[in-house]
């Protein structure tokens, strides 16, 4: 991980926030993004009645970034595992920032690169009609972010489970609970409580593939 | 190694969708078209490079597969950069990071619209609710500090909302036992296996949870002390809530005469005037108000403010400045802020009573 470029010069933008301090929540509004000068930042969804980490970022990472696009509610809730400092910028201040340090211009630009390619990657779930074909598909997409070569191995073990799979497919917890009780019954994967099991992930792709297809005659 | 210039004949492809490569591409001269099935459409998008302009760069950079097929129209020159090769390039040249910056954020700002449109609406949770539930998973793990945080921002966007009572009370049982454990809770606070306090435990309410800061050492006192206006401004809340307008009034003017805590004085002062409105004071709301705008032009609740000003007008039945200001407000912020909409249903309403 490359250090933290010097910005001594944006030092009115520091604010600090001590160790176990939430800094947002979510669905909270939200107009300012953060750079961590110093500490780690916990990035943290509840979903029912557990606490599930999303991430954790280090010096010199950005997060709250999607408040100087959209004045939508926070999509997490992030805190500071340690004794955090940060620049915090609003749409007012992001023009100067950019323009005087374009290490961190291009950081962001490599951030936004990456939330297009999820996004547009997630919409691609959404087209799917078919519920279980969604699942499957939510399947493809973990594979992918973990640089898995889907053509190379069969059977993969995803850290998800029911909540978080509804999450991604945009669909009730309920149906993903059908959809994915009726692949346990076809013997193409095993449900654990922490963990899923996928034992062919080709077969998943194929049936995604053929569903895409068909949707597209 | 610096940027090569590659020629390219009429009718040659640079690369192909799907493709993995790292090469980011400057046309210096000819036609380059990218070719692209918009996921939306489902129609053949073909994109035509201006002289001068990147492409390739979003799979270069984030070493993706190629997103589209690039298509030489006419004899075309270009420059391949390798990812270092061009962030070299950007850092000596911001503007260049900068203009794409704008291209991607509205790229990333149309594709999470569409990605939303999608979203089952029963998916969603609202907004009060998750704030709400986010303070009673913290609280329900003896995550005081956390707890406190989610319950007090929730009253800041929400003082009158569904949960309000709920969360002034929840609050008090909170800052009792961030008094009593810090705010990590009791396990954190001993490092051995303390009694932990059951959260549906009767609260003390604020004299307890002072005599409890109190035994502690003399620098908890100002903590105390502080959580006795925050103490007070809950329960002024707590009272809105309630619809008791008149001791609300009371109550948030006794926190603005007091003149303690700066923060919770410019709250109580904004909270007033909300309740005069309720009392159907409407001169005196408006004026309190006014008074406030004017005193904070930047107040984070400009809005809602003007709101009431505007139902005070309407009230009053000065139908002219109501309805203009309620157009004002629909120009402050977009359609997913909730006074904005507010503000437009007032004046579908207004518009209807005149048809």
């Amino acid at each position: 991980m490359s250090p933290a470029p010097d910005l001594s010069m944006f030092n009115r933008f520091m604010v600090t926030f001590r160790k176990g301090d939430i800094i947002f929540c979510e669905h909270e509004p939200g107009d300012t993004f953060y750079l961590i000068q110093a500490g780690r930042v916990q990035i943290v969804r509840i979903i029912g009645d557990i606490e599930k980490n999303i991430d954790i970022l280090y010096p010199g990472e950005v997060f709250g970034e999607m408040a100087i696009l959209e004045e939508a509610p926070r999509s997490a809730t992030t805190i500071a595992l340690d004794d955090v400092k940060a620049l915090e910028f609003t749409r007012e201040n992001f023009e100067v920032l950019m323009m005087g340090n374009p290490a961190i211009a291009l950081k962001l630009l490599k951030l936004f690169i990456k939330r297009i390619y999820d996004q547009k990657r997630r919409f691609m779930i959404l087209t799917l009609g078919d519920m279980e074909a969604r699942v499957a598909d939510v399947f493809l997409m973990l594979a992918e972010n973990q640089s898995i070569d889907t053509s190379s191995v069969d059977s993969i073990d995803f850290k998800t489970n029911v909540d978080d799979m509804s999450h991604w497919a945009g669909i009730t917890v309920a149906q993903t609970r059908e959809a994915l009780n009726h692949f346990v019954a076809q013997r193409r994967i095993e449900l654990h409580p922490d963990r899923i099991v996928v034992k062919n992930i080709n077969d998943f792709a194929r049936f995604v593939n053929s569903r895409r297809k068909h949707q597209e005659k | 190694m610096s940027p090569k210039a590659v020629q390219y004949r009429a009718n040659s492809i640079i690369f192909f969708k799907g493709d993995k490569s790292e090469w980011v591409y400057l046309l210096n001269s000819g036609k380059v078209s990218l070719n692209y099935v918009d996921v939306e459409t489902g129609q053949e998008v073909h994109d035509l490079i201006k002289m001068g302009e990147f492409f390739g760069v979003k799979s270069g950079l984030g070493r993706y597969p190629r997103e589209e097929t690039s298509v030489v129209l006419q004899d075309s020159g270009v420059m391949a950069f390798t990812p270092a090769e061009f962030e070299q390039l950007a850092a000596k040249n911001t503007r260049i990071i900068t203009k794409m910056l704008k291209v991607f954020s509205n790229q990333l700002r149309r594709i999470h619209r569409q990605v939303q449109t999608l979203l089952v609406s029963d998916a969603q949770e609202n907004p009060e609710t998750g704030l709400f539930k986010i303070g009673e998973y913290y609280l329900k793990n003896k995550r005081y500090g956390q707890a406190l945080h989610a319950f007090k921002r929730y009253l800041v966007y929400y003082p009158s909302g569904s949960y309000a009572g709920d969360v002034t009370n929840k609050i008090v049982q909170a800052e009792e036992f961030v008094s009593r454990y810090g705010a990590s809770g009791p396990a954190a606070a001993s490092g051995r296996a303390a009694p932990a306090p059951a959260f549906d435990e009767p609260s003390g309410g604020p004299s307890g949870a002072s005599a409890g800061a109190q035994a502690e050492a003399p620098r908890r006192e100002k903590t105390a002390e502080l959580s006795d206006t925050a103490q007070q401004y809950y329960n002024a809340v707590s009272l809105v809530s309630q619809e008791k307008f008149t001791d609300a009034f009371k109550a948030f003017k006794k926190i603005l005469e007091a003149g303690g805590d700066q923060e919770y004085a410019a709250k109580a002062e904004f909270e007033m005037a909300k309740c005069l409105f309720h009392l159907k004071q409407y001169d005196t709301c408006v004026r309190s108000f006014s008074a406030i705008v004017q005193k904070f032009p930047k107040h984070p609740d400009l809005r809602e403010a003007l709101f009431f000003v505007a139902r005070s007008y309407e009230e009053k039945g000065e139908a002219a400045k109501a309805g203009g200001l309620y157009k004002k407000i629909t120009t402050m912020a977009g359609d997913d802020d909730p006074i904005v909409r507010r503000a437009r249903k007032a004046l579908k309403a207004m518009e209807g009573e005149k048809a």
